[in-house]
């Protein structure tokens, strides 16, 4: 607790300082993020270096980063985490929670089951799969499901 | 009481901005879907149930002074035949709801009412205020604060678990593109005591990286550490090797002290976890493009836990034809995992796992079919095998609106036989402020 409180403390000045210091300069900082809906369509295979390859500039990453190569899609957690202004230049908020969310009616690959390219998780039936793959690796579940208290979950889950 | 006026926070947030439209772009999602289901379950009488579920967003752009937007969706379920789940015929939930109002500069942006908070180790949904922008230097700040969206009452108690008010933020710094690093948090009241369960509340702390010493080479990942159990949670990181074009060799590694991970997980009474239970997970990926029409995928992924350790090793190919408006996939994996992951009553929790599936996209119709199968080394409930065909088609009535149908058959170790339907009407438009169709 006072780890926790003292860290706090610190980020907060730390913030505030960094904060202070670079205030006049903002007017100069224009925004790196622009819709791209308009001329993406749905089910393409996106690949950001095909328009984009050698305009990186300032502080932007590398646009080979966000390739939507299947190693992308797989770990695309760990880019959103720090780069979801950038996943919003082309997908809704809605396409996040579709899975990503704390209560859901359907699962993600039955709403969507006229769109088997996309990699939706538990296909089929999951019922029988969960009581192998929640022992292999509960964090996966985690992930999604943890404090979500799903009402699905309960009825075994007491 | 608390409880009760979370939504009441995000609506009034919503009402009490003063909006004035000019230039409007409003984005209208909507899907309808009829659900037909026959469940056949092993020493129950067979149930028909048709849910109809309707899930509805609605994106206003450009209002106000041009940089404010409104941003809902959630869902409704109406039970037309058996109740499909729990003892209600309806539910139903706000998924998010907010403004946004986006800076001209510094790709600044606040937000307020009901939304998601994806920042470094946080993840969390919020009925609350937010703010984020980027500052010179490289550097980045981002802060939220509110009150915590509660879910269902676990079982046999007055709550979820979740204490009633969360706040956290993230710090980032980046340099020319070849690094990020980020330190992140997340605090949250202290979690109720629950009777049934035991419990823990929500406070960490946590790095995190991206770093790109060359464009070939991108090392992601983050660390977390639970403040109350004054122990790490998890390593979490992936690296990437792009040596030619098209092709990506991926490593991950995590590593997760279960109890500080899960200890907000009231459901599994995370907090109880034996304090020395660690998990450890490493893995490789290849992925390849041989052209512009396929894809192949090679994995190898093997876990440890305390109960013993499994491989799973397998690969997928990807195929684009036609402009993308023919694509297909082929996949198998094999999981070898022995008896301490196996299924009460079995002695193995080794399967193996196929998937083929084609889709055909046309300006007037669409379709695909899915095929799958899971081979069980050992019988389940007296099955070796599990499977499921689907197969769907849909028609374009017009380009926003699409009328679809899916039907799917299968066989398992838990439903003996199950036979699946659906009807998908889904339309997609935005409309600008003269209210014609872009």
């Amino acid at each position: 607790m006072r780890i926790l409180q003292t860290s706090f403390m610190v980020v907060l000045l730390v913030g505030l300082f960094i904060f202070l210091v670079s205030c006049a300069g903002m007017k100069g900082t224009p925004n790196g993020y622009s819709s791209h809906a308009d001329y993406i369509s749905a089910g393409q295979q996106i690949s950001c270096s095909e328009c984009h390859e050698d305009q990186q500039k300032g502080t932007m990453k590398s646009f080979a980063s966000f390739n939507h190569s299947a190693v992308f899609v797989k770990n695309h957690g760990h880019y959103a985490a720090t780069d979801d202004r950038l996943c919003a230049s082309c997908h809704k908020s809605s396409f996040c929670t579709d899975c990503h969310t704390n209560k859901t009616e359907i699962k993600p690959s039955l709403l969507y089951g006229n769109r088997p390219d996309r990699e939706l998780p538990h296909r089929g039936n999951y019922m029988t799969l969960h009581k192998i793959e929640g022992k292999l690796d509960p964090s996966s579940c985690y992930r999604c499901h943890g404090r979500s208290n799903n009402e699905r979950c309960m009825a075994c889950h007491r | 009481m608390k409880r009760n006026l979370s939504p009441l926070f995000s609506a009034a947030f919503l009402l009490a901005f003063p909006v004035a439209v000019y230039a409007v772009d409003i984005s209208v999602d909507s899907t309808s879907i009829v659900r037909f289901e026959q469940r056949d379950i092993p020493g129950s009488s067979k149930q028909d149930i048709q849910p109809f579920t309707q899930f509805l967003g609605l994106d206003a752009r450009k209002l106000g002074d041009g940089n404010l937007s409104l941003h809902l969706y959630g869902w409704g379920r109406a039970d037309m035949g058996d109740t499909s789940y729990g003892d209600s015929k309806t539910d139903g939930n706000l998924t998010y709801g907010y403004l946004q109002y986006r800076f001209e500069k510094t790709d600044a942006d606040i937000r307020a009412g009901r939304f998601f908070v994806r920042e470094g180790i946080i993840n969390e949904q919020v009925d609350g205020i937010s703010a984020r922008t980027d500052l010179p230097f490289g550097f980045g700040l981002s802060a939220f604060g509110g009150a915590t969206v509660h879910t269902e009452d676990l079982y046999g108690e007055n709550s979820d678990g979740k204490g009633d008010y969360i706040a956290g933020g993230r710090i980032s710094f980046r340099h020319k593109g070849l690094l990020e690093l980020g330190i992140s948090g997340v605090y949250e009241d202290t979690a109720p005591a629950l009777v049934n369960y035991v419990n823990g509340t929500n406070r960490k702390i946590g790095a995190d990286i991206w770093l790109s010493p060359h464009r070939a080479i991108e090392l992601v990942g983050h660390s977390s550490y639970n403040t109350e159990t004054s122990e790490m949670a998890e390593h979490r990181y992936l690296l990437n090797l792009r040596p030619a074009t098209g092709l990506v060799l991926s490593g991950e590694y995590s590593d997760q002290r279960e109890q500080s991970l899960f200890y907000s997980w009231a459901m599994f009474s995370g907090a109880a976890v034996n304090p020395g239970d660690k998990a450890r997970t490493t893995a490789i990926t290849a992925s390849y493009y041989l052209d512009k029409t396929t894809e192949i995928i090679l994995g190898y992924k093997h876990y440890n836990r305390e109960i013993g350790n499994a491989d799973r090793y397998g690969g997928d190919m990807k195929l684009s034809f036609m402009d993308n408006r023919l694509r297909g996939g082929l996949g198998y994996y094999y999981l070898q995992a022995g008896d301490n992951f196996a299924i009460t009553g079995t002695s193995s929790a080794s399967y193996h796992n196929l998937r083929a599936y084609v889709m055909h996209d046309t300006k007037t119709y669409f379709s695909s079919v899915e095929a799958l199968c899971r081979l069980f080394d050992e019988k389940i409930y007296g099955e070796d095998t599990a499977y499921e065909a689907a197969f769907s088609l849909g028609y374009h009535i017009t380009p926003a609106l699409a009328l679809s149908g899916d039907i799917s058959y299968g066989k398992n170790p838990d439903y003996q036989d199950e036979t699946k339907g659906l009807v998908r009407l889904t339309y997609n438009m935005t409309y600008d402020n003269k209210g014609e169709k872009k």
